[in-house]
């Protein structure tokens, strides 16, 4: 088994215990935890690929909002502080990540001779 | 607002934006398949297969360049808050191109493998030591990966479920899947372009997105919320004579929370800034009808007790407030969302005012 293969392994076992969570937490959980989805059925599917996904941090709020430990201050931390730092270090990524492409154009100049700078693709069998 | 989730919240203005904006996606396409091959590098030969999936990757990336621009433009510029309402559908719009993108990608380079053509995409190249000849797929299935995160948790459960702040720090994973993107065409298409159309188009799109956030930051460390100083539980929060009729002073608390002071006919309110739906800035909201207006997605709320109008049951919490000579003060430790606080009248308010 190579790298690839094994990473496919690993995400289809993780999107069958998401299809576990979410056959359980859809039908039997989420009205003991969430009074506004009693008796409202048609959006639950819409939330199936999203379970499949992050069926960890449902399984953790799920805990959380049934074992009553859910703390009404912590739904109106503002996070706009941290955003300043979000705000400034992305400018730089994108810059520092453009010039890096550019540099590395191969048709300056234009009689540059292209290079081979890897071997053949591998293949998985 | 809902009572009961539905699947999808329609109203007119979301049938407006989502109409425009899917024209919008047509229009595009449209350009780029059959307008202006010539400008885009494509008086070469290439298969409809490859034309597709550089329409739709094109598509893709101006989508999510303007996505990433509305955010700093509202905080720069308020006339452009009508643009933030409806941007999760427009984000979930974009995954769906990204996707599209992506199927005519990997059905046509990876499809006639022996192996599967989705392994074939993770080892087709393994050059991650070099920078020349980097394997850019992964940039995109990083960016595809992180887009499709965010549109299956988009639904308003996820918000209530999670709770705001941590699905705002989930939707933060945005900004590196922009810079994952940006590496995706740097490394990628950007290596083989002949034609310089689209190179100005993309790094005028990615140094856009760089500069609105950065001078709406500035502006922000500049002119923004300041914080207030702790003095036996409560802190001042401005003169009685600084907040206008209608709208609100905002300070942030020692603990980082944010407040919100209205004015409503003379008599003083104190509540959350933070919106119960997306954390939204409520203080920069005014009050119509006895009600502050959340200027990102509308939601109200009564400023008395931080409740939303029957039949809606969403809630803030509310803070107790005192004047001190002629200073507001607000108490730093909140009320559990949904108490009502009997209004502080000012001192200097007309009768009729008090009245009206």
């Amino acid at each position: 088994m190579n790298e690839a293969e094994a990473i496919f392994l690993f995400a289809k076992i993780w999107g069958a215990i998401g299809a576990c969570v979410a056959l359980i937490f859809l039908t039997i959980g989420i009205e003991r935890i969430d009074e506004d989805a009693d008796g409202a059925y048609v959006f639950r599917p819409l939330l199936i690929p999203g379970i499949l996904l992050i069926w960890p941090l449902v399984l953790w709020r799920w805990y959380i909002l049934a074992d009553g430990k859910d703390e009404w201050s912590s739904r109106y931390k503002p996070r706009r502080t941290a955003h300043h730092w979000i705000a400034f270090a992305m400018p730089v990524a994108i810059i520092l990540v453009l010039v890096l492409g550019l540099s590395q154009r191969q048709i300056w100049p234009a009689d540059f001779v292209p290079q081979q700078i890897a071997p053949a693709a591998q293949v998985s069998q | 607002m809902s009572v009961k989730y539905t699947p999808v919240q329609w109203n007119r203005n979301k049938w407006l934006y989502d109409g425009v904006m899917l024209i919008g996606v047509v229009l595009f396409l449209y350009v780029f398949l059959f307008v202006s091959p010539e400008i885009l590098s494509h008086e070469f030969p290439i298969n409809p297969q490859v034309h597709n999936a550089r329409a739709f990757g094109a598509a893709a990336f101006v989508m999510l360049t303007v996505i990433l621009c509305i955010g700093p433009l509202a905080r720069i510029d308020r006339r452009f808050l009508p643009l933030l309402y409806n941007r999760r559908h427009f984000g979930v719009m974009t995954t769906f191109v990204a996707i599209t993108h992506a199927g005519f990608i990997i059905d046509w380079y990876f499809a006639f493998s022996s192996s599967n053509k989705f392994e074939a995409l993770l080892f087709a190249n393994t050059s991650y030591t070099q920078l020349a000849g980097f394997p850019f797929e992964v940039f995109g299935v990083f960016s595809l990966l992180t887009l499709l995160l965010l549109a299956v948790t988009s639904h308003d459960f996820w918000m209530k479920f999670l709770t705001p702040p941590v699905w705002k720090r989930l939707h933060s994973f945005i900004y590196l899947a922009y810079i994952s993107l940006v590496a995706h065409v740097s490394f990628g298409i950007l290596q083989d372009q002949q034609n310089h159309t689209v190179t100005v188009i993309f790094i005028g799109g990615a140094l856009c997105v760089a500069g609105l956030h950065a001078y709406a930051a500035w502006l922000d460390l500049r002119k923004g919320d300041k914080p207030g100083t702790e003095k036996d539980g409560w802190i001042e929060v401005c003169k009685t004579s600084d907040i206008e009729n209608g709208f609100a002073k905002i300070r942030v608390l020692p603990g980082g929370d944010r407040v919100a002071v209205f004015n409503q006919d003379g008599k003083l309110s104190a509540i959350s800034n933070a919106c119960a739906h997306q954390n939204g800035p409520l203080g920069e909201g005014k009050i119509i009808d006895c009600l502050v207006t959340c200027p990102w997605h509308g939601f109200q709320y009564n400023v008395t007790n931080g409740r939303s109008p029957a039949p809606f049951t969403e809630m803030v919490p509310t803070y107790n407030l005192r004047l001190s000579g002629d200073s507001i003060e607000v108490q730093t430790q909140a009320n559990p969302p949904g108490t009502y606080v009997e209004p502080v009248p000012l001192p200097d308010a007309k009768p009729q005012e008090v009245m009206a």
